[in-house]
């Protein structure tokens, strides 16, 4: 199955929980409602063997955003899904580590960074900053937007 | 977790001679068995992601070849894929050719500088000085191609700053076979030890399931038979142009890991002498002009002598990303300590540890704990006694 066809074969097979696709040569980026998101991650690192390479949070204007990165190393395309939460001030969503046991160290940097809490995750403390001088009140990284 | 009644904890780092990232260990041990670990890291971090977003493309590179001292090519270089990424950018022939010089001849550094450490943990000294003698004809490789031994300063978004003029392709061929033939003779005295493999085999196991659940990349999971690597899966540069084999063992083992490294050697001088023989006949520019970068998203990776260097940039069409995610191998590979430390002896600890190359310091500063008996334990003595009693046993 050559690259293109194993991303036709994802969004045939989990299109309908997908939005805002976009679709690059070896890249796929794509929304998911966070209460699809474990389902979407089983779909990727279970049954299509992909890897977890990392995930990146970002602040946006309206909103908290969580893409995680999946690469399909066989075929070298990337899947992307992205989680949005608009609750800047307290974003929440599910962890993937009870999934992918790779995850918990990102997550963890993202729980540190940006504030985002994710349900279910088997050691939900700070990462990074868990010992910084400075005694945090805030997550280094959130209100950066201006 | 509760400790048992006969169990202690033994503190590595947040300083020590194994690391050159500051990170703590907290070893648990009962009796001379590992049963747990429990890592923490954060004791330097330095913003890197944060400072990228306030610079330039281009000021972004300089930044980010600072974040590693040993492999300073490989986050460039993921960072200028990604970036690319973006618009899906190509690149000179030439350049393409001169960019994977560079990443090889700093696998092969790389690979023995973790080769001689590995050696002097395991009271392997001759292997120590061997390794770090026929480093220093690759350092100078780079000082004529780059004029540094280190931090070359050498990508840019759509190709490379300078070129290899054919006087210096001349003098890097005839490094090349002095680096060649001494990295024949390591590499055949270092798998051929029966000591070595004796004190190596089975030590520090880090099974396929494992690699895979921990998501493990580079050397440490193609020594447990995963065969990922970015150079193969995702042929950027020149690598789909050059012939190479992914090195893969199925162990799991510190003496996996150390053959995986010691044929990547053998594999990147392969892939070095292809470039440059390409470098004699491919002319041509080695930077496109590029004017601008649209607003999108970009992944860019490289094969770093670690495993997977990961860049991810997100655009508004400004000269600045917005965002810049920046992921090192080692991240994703501590973790792994995890399933590979728990049940081996206090003594394979050290090499277990350094068995994923997680950055060294140049400093011995090794950690000692005192004893109920006023005693000392050394982990670097720990080990190299029992590399002494393996000798002694083999050889009588």
């Amino acid at each position: 199955m050559d690259r293109s066809d194993r991303t036709d074969a994802f969004l045939q097979a989990c299109g309908n929980k997908l939005s805002d696709v976009i679709r690059k040569r070896k890249r796929l980026y794509f929304v998911v409602r966070d209460e699809d998101l474990r389902e979407i991650v089983r779909y990727l690192f279970l049954d299509m063997g992909c890897r977890l390479s990392t995930a990146t949070a970002t602040e946006v204007y309206d909103a908290i955003e969580v893409l995680y990165q999946f690469s399909h190393d066989p075929s070298g395309c990337y899947f992307c899904p992205r989680v949005r939460m608009t609750d800047k001030e307290n974003p929440v969503m599910h962890s993937i580590t009870p999934v992918v046991p790779g995850a918990e160290w990102i997550e963890r940097e993202m729980f540190d960074f940006w504030g985002v809490t994710f349900r279910d995750h088997p050691r939900p403390e700070r990462l990074l900053a868990k010992d910084h001088p400075n005694h945090l009140d805030k997550p280094l990284r959130f209100g950066r937007v201006s | 977790m509760k400790l048992s009644e006969n169990a202690n904890q033994i503190p590595v780092g947040p300083f020590h001679p194994l690391l050159e990232e500051a990170e703590y260990f907290n070893l648990t041990v009962e009796g001379e068995t590992v049963v747990d670990i429990d890592m923490d890291i954060g004791w330097m971090h330095r913003g890197h992601e944060f400072i990228s977003e306030q610079k330039t493309f281009t000021q972004s590179i300089f930044l980010v070849e600072r974040i590693c001292g040993i492999c300073s090519t490989s986050h460039p270089l993921a960072c200028v894929h990604a970036v690319e990424d973006v618009d899906n950018l190509e690149i000179p022939e030439r350049a393409a050719y001169i960019r994977t010089l560079i990443g090889e001849l700093e696998r092969i550094h790389s690979h023995l500088l973790w080769l001689g450490l590995a050696g002097h943990f395991i009271g392997y000294d001759t292997l120590w000085m061997w390794a770090w003698k026929y480093r220093e004809p690759v350092l100078q490789m780079f000082e004529v191609i780059s004029g540094n031994r280190n931090h070359y300063g050498m990508m840019r978004v759509g190709g490379v700053a300078r070129d290899v003029d054919p006087d210096r392709v001349k003098a890097l061929d005839n490094i090349l076979d002095t680096v060649d033939s001494k990295v024949h003779m390591i590499v055949k005295a270092a798998m051929d030890d029966p000591v070595l493999k004796s004190r190596l085999v089975g030590v520090g196991v880090l099974s396929r399931e494992d690699a895979v659940a921990m998501c493990a990349v580079g050397p440490t999971s193609r020594a447990s038979g995963v065969p990922w690597d970015v150079r193969k899966d995702e042929p950027g540069d020149a690598y789909g142009m050059v012939d190479f084999d992914v090195i893969v063992q199925n162990g799991g083992g510190v003496w996996d890991k150390l053959v995986v490294r010691l044929l990547e050697i053998l594999e990147s001088t392969r892939i070095c002498r292809q470039c440059l023989e390409k470098l004699k006949t491919v002319k041509g520019p080695i930077l496109n002009d590029v004017k601008e970068i649209s607003a999108g998203e970009g992944i860019g990776r490289y094969e770093a002598p670690r495993g997977e260097v990961f860049h991810y940039v997100r655009t508004d069409g400004s000269n600045r990303a917005i965002r810049h995610k920046v992921r090192a191998p080692s991240y994703v590979n501590i973790p792994t300590f995890s399933a590979s430390c728990k049940g081996i002896p206090i003594a394979d600890a050290l090499i277990t540890l350094a068995a994923v190359d997680p950055c060294y310091c140049c400093t011995e500063r090794a950690l000692r704990v005192k004893g109920e008996d006023a005693g000392t334990i050394d982990f670097l003595t720990l080990s190299r006694e029992k590399t002494e009693r393996i000798r002694r046993e083999i050889h009588g």
